[in-house]
């Protein structure tokens, strides 16, 4: 086992073991192997930086390098696609830790020969790292354990020099929750930070950016390539989709509706035209609702042939018939599931409800569904049509200060 | 039979239908408070160098040389404005801080000198926030091995337990007390022709006690600490590129306003004590300045004031030290943190508030005398910071094409190369005090 710290800088030997050139960097690359092949070497020579092949070396230790060839290649030292340097691109550079959900920062590399390869292994990310750097060699005994991070579980690398599909793997990243990887990509740079939500699919974006402060949703998103930003709006809430896109310019914003697909975007234009602090702005229009004429059980069995069911289903709304938006009442799931399957709804339904207007205070509007310990709350204009629904996680939002909120779990979606 | 969810796209529809086709446009309240949102890092930055140890430079400033020493605030506000505003433009075009950067281009060696000139520049702010708050309550009575240790354990508690950020507008409002020096100023009735004479015509000398005073103006107003809060607070408020010039007005207005209220204590001072030949050895005789607007509530004003800003630094500076030095260092951060999960972070912490607590209480300690001690430190460890700065803020494969423009570069140079020539010469008179008088 050897660490990068211990490579650079010694001498490049020949066969007769005469000294010829100086170990400046060394160069992985990052594919899919987990744990990433060394293919060469930076040397450098007289001020002249080039590339030596890993073909080249029969050996790799604290004492340096050793060539199995007498000639070398002097050619300038130009990088590939696919390769990172480790001393200029990883060392002293973040990365996301997906085992420990958390960012840290490199101190030093570890790379192991294996079947006649060398391989990254791992991270060094404790202060042992520091001090092998620090303290001239041999100086102090690191026979103390050192806390190596897996190759395997980087799942981000925050440097400036490769491109982003080499530096994530989306796929481990993945396999933390939303709210965890907005918390990771908001420890690194706002460059960085936008790397990781464009290298997430589509979905695991949007339920990010949701879990991330506003100014960042619509900075990520600005700068993002516009079909691109218009997939991931698609596949966050309508709510929280018309939130950014009010926060953008107006310009821009239209662009992205324009791209988006008609039945998101009918979702989302629909919520534009209300002011951030009204019930209108505070609601939804992911819900359900099921005509009156129908009985408990066709409602039931309705329910579970839709395609796709919004977040919130725990509250039906019963409107006036097939196509009509006009609210009679509201059943929630455990009376419909309870009730009598031959049951009309119109019977089984409450008519009794609260509701909000679209223009209603969002606050006032949130503090009534905790009083009354609702779930959800529907939003009801002039003439009695249902426009949406304001959940308790919104609500809660407002009513709860922002520390606290960071620290809760999202309720839906 | 259409399904609800189909339902649900036609009301869409009908609503666009009935007019709704816009964007709903930003309202003016909105866009003024993303305004003041950002008007902040360098204001609140270049006024936190009026701290204790800042009050008492300039106020001892003002009695020792009265008007003589003006001109220098001329300079420091152009220096001071150059060097706030390159380090909050890596901040918008990076988004990372200075400690960050710091690791990331020069690598570990030079992170570690850097972050201990960092520890010894801000240990001796802390220190003197502390001697700020012993030299406060003693004005009223309280001698300080009462209340240094007191003030100690509440600021500790305070961030430990994550409520800092609510007492921490107490502190500042008091610390506000300071801008009564403005009206002061103006009741002690100075000679303004000597003010004006003595704010454009250089003096210079090699007397160590010029040399001291020089040096920890510089100090104090342009502290190493300072370049590094700017950029973290840019950072931390995610301005950005887009944002930039609304940040470089901040910057600079925040210059002049820090600076102007230095000119003020000098010219308060000057007129009230230096004129009657009194030099600062205590806070009451700083006290003294301001009676001319309180009368004999002088020191209650001034103690007040006083206190308010050192807490505010005493908790704030070693916080954002331990802040700086765990991020280069990439280790755990974060109040929230056990000592367990993050012992770089906490300790730096509790090591700043401690010894800063004990320096302080040391007793029959000079402390007018002291306060200016720390601010030397400060400006001796400045070069340090300032070329760094400086390499990073011309890397282009960092900053683009926002590197320094040639003139503005040129400006940036002279300011760190006069302030390392500086630090030199003081430290050469300190050392070998008869080279004067060859």
């Amino acid at each position: 086992m050897l660490y990068l710290s211990q490579v650079l800088g010694r001498p490049i030997r020949d066969l007769e073991g005469e000294r010829v050139a100086t170990v400046k960097d060394v160069i992985v690359r990052l594919g899919d192997d987990d744990h990433p092949p060394v293919t060469g070497f930076v040397a450098r020579y007289r001020r002249r930086d080039f590339f030596l092949s890993r073909w080249r070396i029969t050996n790799l230790n604290q004492q340096g390098v050793r060539l199995n060839t007498d000639i070398l290649d002097l050619r300038p030292f130009v990088r590939r696609e696919g390769e990172v340097l480790l001393a200029r691109d990883v060392l002293d550079k973040q990365l996301i830790d997906v085992d420990g959900k958390r960012v840290v920062r490199v101190n030093d590399v570890q790379i192991i020969e294996a079947a006649a390869e060398w391989r990254v292994t791992g991270a060094d990310v404790s202060l042992q790292g520091l001090w092998r750097r620090l303290a001239p060699h041999g100086f102090l005994g690191t026979k103390r354990p050192v806390e190596v991070l897996d190759w395997a579980d980087v799942g981000y690398l925050a440097t400036d020099a490769a491109t982003v599909q080499l530096k994530s793997s989306s796929g481990k990243l993945a396999r933390l929750h939303p709210v965890e990887i907005a918390r990771l990509a908001e420890a690194l740079s706002y460059h960085h930070g936008s790397e990781v939500v464009e290298a997430l699919d589509d979905e695991t974006a949007a339920e990010t950016l949701e879990e991330m402060p506003a100014e960042r949703q619509v900075q990520i998103l600005a700068d993002m390539d516009q079909e691109r930003a218009a997939d991931i709006l698609e596949w966050m809430s309508p709510d929280e989709a018309a939130d950014v896109l009010g926060d953008l310019p107006e310009e821009k914003a239209e662009e992205l509706l324009g791209l988006m697909e008609d039945e998101e975007q009918a979702d989302v234009a629909e919520l534009l035209p209300y002011e951030d602090d009204t019930a209108g702005g505070l609601m939804t229009t992911e819900f359900v609702t099921l005509p009156r004429e129908l009985t408990v059980g066709e409602a039931l069995a309705r329910l579970r042939e839709m395609a796709e069911t919004p977040n919130m289903i725990y509250y039906l709304y019963v409107v006036e018939s097939e196509g009509s938006w006009k609210l009679m009442g509201v059943i929630a799931l455990r009376s419909l599931i309870l009730a009598d399957p031959s049951m009309p709804l119109e019977e089984a339904m409450r008519t009794e409800f609260q509701k909000a207007d679209p223009d209603e205070p969002a606050r006032d509007v949130a503090q009534r569904i905790a009083e009354y310990n609702l779930l959800a709350l529907p939003v009801i204009d002039d003439s009695g049509d249902i426009l949406g629904i304001i959940t308790v996680d919104d609500a809660m939002e407002i009513l709860l200060p922002k520390d606290w909120r960071q620290r809760l779990p999202k309720l839906f979606g | 039979m259409a399904e609800p969810r189909a339902a649900v796209r036609a009301a869409g529809r009908r609503l666009m239908r009935r007019g709704a086709r816009g964007v709903r446009s930003v309202g003016i309240w909105k866009r003024l408070l993303t305004y003041l949102a950002i008007l902040g890092p360098g204001m609140i930055t270049a006024n936190a160098g009026n701290d204790a140890g800042g009050i008492a430079t300039f106020a001892s400033v003002g009695a020792e040389f009265g008007y003589r020493l003006l001109w220098i605030l001329i300079p420091i506000t152009i220096s001071l404005g150059i060097v706030q505003e390159m380090c909050a433009r890596m901040g918008a075009v990076t988004g990372k801080g200075l400690a960050d950067l710091i690791r990331e281009r020069f690598g570990v060696r030079w992170t570690a000198l850097v972050m201990l000139a960092l520890l010894v520049a801000n240990a001796g702010v802390t220190v003197s926030e502390f001697v700020g708050i012993a030299a406060a309550t003693e004005l009223f009575g309280v001698p300080s091995f009462i209340s240094v240790p007191l003030a100690a354990v509440v600021i500790w508690w305070l961030v430990v337990k994550g409520s800092y950020q609510r007492v921490e507008r107490v502190f500042l409002l008091m610390s506000l007390v300071f801008l009564s020096y403005i009206v002061s100023a103006f009741l002690s009735k100075p000679d303004w022709t000597a003010v004006a004479v003595g704010l454009v015509k250089p003096t210079f000398s090699l007397e160590h006690a010029f040399l001291f005073s020089f040096v920890a103006i510089v100090g104090t107003t342009i502290s190493p600490y300072m370049q590094v809060f700017v950029q973290s607070s840019v950072v931390e408020k995610g301005l950005t590129l887009e944002d930039y010039g609304k940040t470089k007005i901040d910057v600079w207005v925040g210059t002049v306003f820090a600076i102007l209220i230095v000119f003020f204590i000098v010219v308060s001072t000057a007129a009230t004590l230096h004129r009657n030949g009194i030099q600062i050895s205590t806070a009451a005789d700083a006290a003294r300045a301001l009676s001319p607007l309180a009368g004999r509530y002088a020191e209650l004003l001034f103690g007040i004031g006083l206190f308010g800003a050192s807490m505010l630094a005493a908790g704030v500076l070693p916080l954002a030290t331990a802040y700086s030095i765990s991020e280069a260092l990439g280790f755990e951060k974060g109040v929230s943190r056990s000592f367990r999960e993050a012992p770089i972070f906490l300790g730096v912490f509790t090591f700043l508030v401690a010894v800063g607590a004990a320096i302080a209480v040391i007793p029959n300690l000079p402390l007018i005398r002291v306060l200016l001690v720390t601010q030397v430190i400060n400006g001796l460890l400045l070069p340090v910071v300032l070329f760094a700065v400086l390499r990073l803020v011309n890397d282009r494969e960092l900053m683009g094409n926002k590197v320094n423009g040639t003139l503005y570069n040129l400006a940036a140079w002279l300011t760190a190369v006069v302030v390392t020539a500086l630090s030199l010469l003081y430290l050469l008179v300190t050392l070998f005090p008869n080279l004067i008088h060859l």
